[in-house]
């Protein structure tokens, strides 16, 4: 049960802009959906709920089409838009009623987001005096506020500064523990890969990797090693012939072609008595996996 | 039905809330409140002044007249005249003129065996004969002057000016009641209330998709809610406006006009409740297929420099729809005045006028109803199709290609 996404496709005119997408989401969590601008997620999502006419396949939420009625669904949309105009509890009042919630239950939600947010201070004032990120935040709570099952995150943390994307951080982690099922788009990967336990990464319509994070991962070697060190091992890596990636005041992103390499250096530096208070071998991040991916 | 709610009170409130919504109902209420006082005003005026008649120098210096000219006074032509039998040069009268003593003058003298008369402005530019009353005046005076020195006995004096009885009479069976130009006058109002309001919903839909808000509205209720739920709420603004005006309107009447001050231009008799619930209907039924139309237009648009000219089609259509109606008004007995308050652009503007003069028949009504509400069901079929269609263009305007490619995807 779940969503299931089958063969999806959709053209405009001779352009195919997603081409047979297929992935399922059985259970609670932070489904990835990854890729470089224009690389299909965006459409793929408003296939999911409707706004755009898919050209063939099937997308099911628990075995009916995804569909107000079938799927109580929140979406945070790639275009941010809020009314300029309009007190910000005004119009959170409405989407909420829009969602079905009647307007005293929904205005304790409003409170109690808003002060998760961060943004409770901002609830009567009119959309246009806000800043982008609280904008963003503002429309954020609108797509949770009437505690859907499905939330869709179309590039969630795109304009927001660091101290407001921990916070959204949070939330969504929070999310998650209440069992909601999470589709998250970005092409940012560091901020998707410590929710994601599952991935998929579009090229241009297709999909190239698409799996459970951590088998993904496992399927790629080791390839680096970060070291801090008391003083300058630079000859003792080249003897080695390793490749200094990164080096910065003796902190050190080497390359290695195995773990075997990684052993050897750790022995080395053991025998000649440099002070290590970092030594870790590293697998390829999200981002690394994504770039050999798209990049090829 | 309840996001149908949600969305129409949404949108009532949020129209009543704006700054332009309250700053012009106010400079509205007071032209009202003005339009009533011009009476008022107008004395107000006069009793800064001893009179605001003309001030006329007859000058009669050879005396034709005999003393006879005062009586010029009693026949009230919104002159002051003053007689005078001195000789007074041309040169006399223009600086009197310059002066401000007077405003006119008529210099009467004797010529080759007639009268003379001369009028003497201080220029011609609205003016190219004596006016009208002032000459046939001079000429009633001087004809009785004449009778009366033929010692003519009374009956002979009654014979001369017999008691005529003028009556008006039509070949046409049907009778029109009512002053057309308060009609005329009506069938603008509505033009305006009509264009003004649907001209909301098209900028209403705009703003959504210029705020991008549109998405998330889309996901949250459909757009049969969206567009029809704005068409109402802002039609209920409208009606509400209405209502406010009219009974502003009634009230300053009492309070501001002297009892039967307006029973020349209107015959209340003739507003019964029928009239006013139809002018109701028809203003509803044509603010709907227009509002409708603005709809499509609207969801055709993504930036606010775009909206004026996507209208533009729409507006026309108003025009010519007003227009029909208000010339065909001239004549109400006219085919082309039938079939102006059956076409559904142009009947909302015309229909209340013809059952206002009462020359409507019932079946026209019903048909003209009947094709309105045809129309709306029509119009707004397409729209809300055309809305779903249009939500997520944000790039320039969708031109008719596009609109009628849209019409036949049935993603909406």
């Amino acid at each position: 049960m779940g969503l299931v996404v089958q063969n999806v496709k959709k053209s405009y005119g001779d352009k195919t802009v997603v081409d047979g997408i297929s992935f399922e989401m059985n259970h609670p969590g932070v489904f990835g959906l990854l890729g470089t601008n224009g690389a299909g997620k965006t459409t793929t999502i408003r296939m999911i709920l409707g706004i755009l006419k898919k050209d063939s396949g099937e997308i099911n939420w628990n075995g009916k089409k995804v569909e107000r009625k079938n799927v109580n669904f929140g979406y945070l949309p790639e275009e941010r838009g809020i009314y300029p105009k309009i007190k910000i509890i005004d119009q959170l009042t409405y989407f909420a009623k829009l969602k079905g919630m009647k307007e005293a239950p929904a205005k304790e939600e409003i409170k109690k987001w808003a002060e998760k947010l961060k943004v409770s201070d901002y609830l009567e004032m009119t959309a246009e005096k806000l800043s982008k990120g609280n904008q963003q935040k503002i429309q954020f709570i609108a797509s949770i506020l009437h505690s859907p099952e499905l939330i869709i995150l179309d590039e969630p943390f795109s304009g927001l500064d660091p101290v407001n994307t921990e916070l959204l951080k949070n939330v969504i982690i929070e999310l998650v523990k209440e069992g909601k099922y999470i589709i998250m788009s970005s092409h940012q990967m560091s901020s998707i890969e410590e929710f994601c336990t599952e991935v998929l990464i579009l090229n241009k319509g297709k999909t190239v990797l698409q799996g459970n994070l951590n088998d993904i991962k496992s399927k790629y070697p080791a390839n680096r090693i970060s070291v801090i060190a008391d003083r300058n091992i630079d000859n003792i890596i080249k003897d080695l012939g390793l490749e200094i990636y990164i080096e910065k005041d003796n902190n050190y992103e080497i390359k290695i072609q195995s773990e075997e390499d990684g052993y050897k250096l750790f022995k080395i530096l053991s025998n000649q008595d440099v002070k290590v208070t970092k030594f870790e071998i590293k697998k390829p991040s999200l981002n690394d996996i994504f770039i050999e991916k798209v990049g090829e | 039905m309840r996001d149908l709610i949600t969305v129409a009170s949404f949108t009532i409130k949020d129209m009543v809330k704006r700054k332009s919504f309250i700053i012009s109902n106010i400079i509205i209420i007071l032209i009202i409140v003005l339009l009533f006082n011009i009476p008022n005003l107008l004395k107000l005026l006069d009793n800064g002044e001893e009179s605001s008649n003309s001030k006329l120098l007859i000058v009669d210096s050879e005396n034709i007249f005999e003393g006879n000219l005062e009586a010029i006074n009693q026949m009230d032509l919104s002159y002051d005249a003053k007689i005078s039998n001195e000789e007074l040069s041309f040169d006399e009268i223009k600086e009197k003129i310059s002066n401000n003593e007077i405003d006119a003058a008529l210099v009467i003298t004797p010529k080759d065996g007639k009268i003379s008369m001369e009028y003497i402005v201080e220029n011609l530019t609205y003016l190219d004969e004596i006016p009208e009353n002032i000459v046939n005046a001079i000429s009633t005076i001087y004809t009785n002057m004449q009778i009366s020195k033929l010692n003519l006995t009374e009956e002979e004096l009654n014979s001369m000016s017999p008691k005529f009885e003028f009556n008006l009479k039509q070949t046409e069976e049907e009778k029109v009641e009512g002053n057309v130009a308060v009609m005329m006058l009506l069938s603008m109002a509505l033009f305006f209330a009509i264009y003004y309001c649907a001209y909301q919903v098209s900028t209403s839909i705009t703003v959504e998709k210029t705020s991008k808000i549109i998405e998330t509205l889309v996901t949250s209720t459909s757009p049969r809610s969206i567009v029809l739920g704005k068409t109402i709420g802002i039609g209920l603004v409208g009606l509400i406006q209405i209502f406010v005006y009219i009974i502003i309107a009634l009230i300053c009447k009492e309070v501001f006009l002297e009892p039967g001050a307006l029973d020349s231009i209107i015959n209340f008799n003739n507003v019964t409740p029928f009239l006013i619930s139809m002018t109701l209907v028809y203003f509803l039924l044509g603010y709907a297929a227009y509002a409708l139309l603005y709809a499509l237009t609207g969801s055709t648009v993504s930036k606010p420099e775009d909206v004026q000219s996507a209208n533009g089609p729409v507006a026309i259509l108003v025009i010519i729809g007003f227009y029909l109606a208000y010339f065909t008004m001239m004549n109400p007995t006219s085919n082309l005045n039938i079939i102006a308050s059956i076409l559904p652009i142009s009947s909302p503007f015309c229909m209340p006028l013809r059952i206002m003069m009462g020359i409507a028949e019932t079946k026209d009504i019903i048909l003209s109803i009947g094709v309105l509400l045809i129309t709306i069901i029509i119009v707004a079929k397409v729209s809300i199709r055309i809305y779903s269609n249009a939500i997520l263009n944000y790039g320039s305007k969708i031109g008719m290609k596009e609109i009628f490619r849209m019409y036949k995807n049935k993603n909406g």
